[in-house]
């Protein structure tokens, strides 16, 4: 089978380095993007199974790339987990109004329920 | 004494931050000075000249004055609302940068302990779980201050959704079991059936159920007892935890839901804590629309109830 391709989307290094080891220790192949714009073409470019996307990102915040991965006929329809440290309810809110898949704030998930969340969403 | 008060101009201004000029104090002083002042002069014009032109110029320079005065009196105001509101905003920004780092920290670690178990040595291991427990708790700490800072600002928005009272007590005893396993106290609780659902932030109520567990269980020496019961009384749910632990001293129980208090049996038997976790749990409960209370004996042990309205 095939592995699933995941986008990780995050501007903290070390992040992507423990997360994406981690995934990619789950069976995953993961692809980096440090900022919203640079993950946006790489959406674009590439066939994508799941995006993982912080909010707080130079170039484009989150809300920016997740509102144009819905607006585009051939990206609209890649799940997007939104995963970030911000827990307001006005956040949540404007996260699924943009069309977040789900909302995980990383301080509340070890990266065991983050990798369960991401089968759930596979699944579906 | 409070009048006093008021008039020490210097104490004042520097509680406020302010320059003595701009406290409210001598602005309402100087507001009062000019009322007198205006007052006299109109009853010397009206005595002296007596036409209707001095005495609408006079009132109209009276007006002016005030709005002057009124209106530095107000900025000062705005200027204190504004440092307050930056006060916040500096606690809740500073808590969303921390949140970054702290889970880098417990990611790394749970990545060396997942994934790279087989080459770290048992003593390893065991620094690394602390790392980790030790990088859990702070995040605890730093979403309470997060959560207090919402509550005063009465930002702490709740979900109305509806629970059942019971079944979440057991969930939240069943995440509790650990703690209360390795301090060898026993959590007794009768699940009831058929209990009317009252309408609640679920996920904020299981977080007041656990503080109240988590306090029970660390106050209860080895071979405690907790009892937990929910039942339904008039029109709410009550959910009561009687323990037979240290207990509260009595000159110190009017102070536990006080931010940041912590009574000395918390020095006394180590617990960890910040002393907001019942600020926060009685405040979500208010504003559930509902009421806590507590009973304590020292060296006996205490009862803390919270009841939630049936709606």
């Amino acid at each position: 089978m095939e592995k699933k391709k995941i986008l990780i989307v995050e501007d903290e290094a070390s992040l992507h380095e423990s997360l994406g080891e981690f995934l990619s220790a789950e069976g995953f192949e993961v692809l980096n993007a440090y900022d919203g714009e640079e993950g946006l073409a790489i959406v674009r470019e590439k066939k994508l199974d799941l995006v993982l996307l912080d909010i707080i990102l130079p170039k484009k915040d989150g809300y920016e790339v997740l509102a144009e991965i819905r607006k585009d006929e051939e990206m609209k329809n890649v799940p997007v987990i939104l995963l970030t440290n911000l827990e307001s309810a006005e956040d949540v809110q404007k996260a699924f109004e943009k069309g977040a898949t789900t909302y995980l704030v990383k301080s509340d998930y070890k990266m065991e329920e983050v990798a369960e969340k991401i089968k759930e969403t596979l699944k579906k | 004494m409070r009048f006093i008060n008021d008039l020490n101009l210097k104490k004042q201004a520097d509680e406020l931050g302010v320059s003595v000029w701009q406290t409210p104090g001598f602005l309402f002083i100087v507001l009062g000075l000019v009322a007198a002042a205006v007052m006299a002069a109109t009853f010397y014009l009206s005595q002296n000249y007596g036409s209707p032109e001095v005495l609408i110029l006079s009132e109209c320079a009276v007006a002016i004055l005030v709005l002057t005065v009124g209106n530095s009196v107000i900025r000062v105001f705005e200027q204190m609302a504004k440092v307050n509101k930056m006060k916040s905003e500096f606690v809740s920004v500073a808590s969303h940068q921390l949140r970054t780092p702290l889970s880098a920290i417990r990611w790394e670690t749970e990545l060396l302990l997942s994934k790279f178990k087989k080459g770290l040595s048992e003593k390893q291991v065991k620094n690394i779980e602390s790392i980790s427990l030790l990088s859990a708790r702070m995040t605890r700490l730093v979403n309470d201050l997060l959560d207090v800072t919402r509550i005063d600002q009465k930002r702490l928005l709740m979900k109305k959704e509806p629970v059942n009272v019971s079944a979440l007590a057991e969930e939240s005893i069943a995440e509790m079991s650990d703690l209360a396993k390795s301090r060898n106290v026993e959590i007794i609780f009768i699940p009831k059936k058929n209990m009317p659902k009252i309408t609640g932030d679920r996920e904020k109520i299981k977080m007041v159920m656990e503080n109240l567990i988590g306090n029970s269980v660390k106050y209860t020496t080895n071979r405690g007892k907790i009892e937990i019961k929910v039942f339904k009384k008039d029109n709410s749910i009550v959910f009561s935890i009687k323990d037979n632990g240290v207990g509260i001293p009595e000159e110190q129980q009017n102070r536990i839901f006080d931010k940041f208090f912590r009574s000395d049996n918390c020095v006394k038997y180590q617990t960890d804590g910040t002393g907001l976790g019942l600020y926060i749990a009685k405040s979500i409960v208010e504003q559930s629309g509902g009421e806590m209370w507590f009973k304590s004996v020292e060296n006996l042990g205490s009862i803390f109830n919270f009841k939630l309205p049936i709606k």
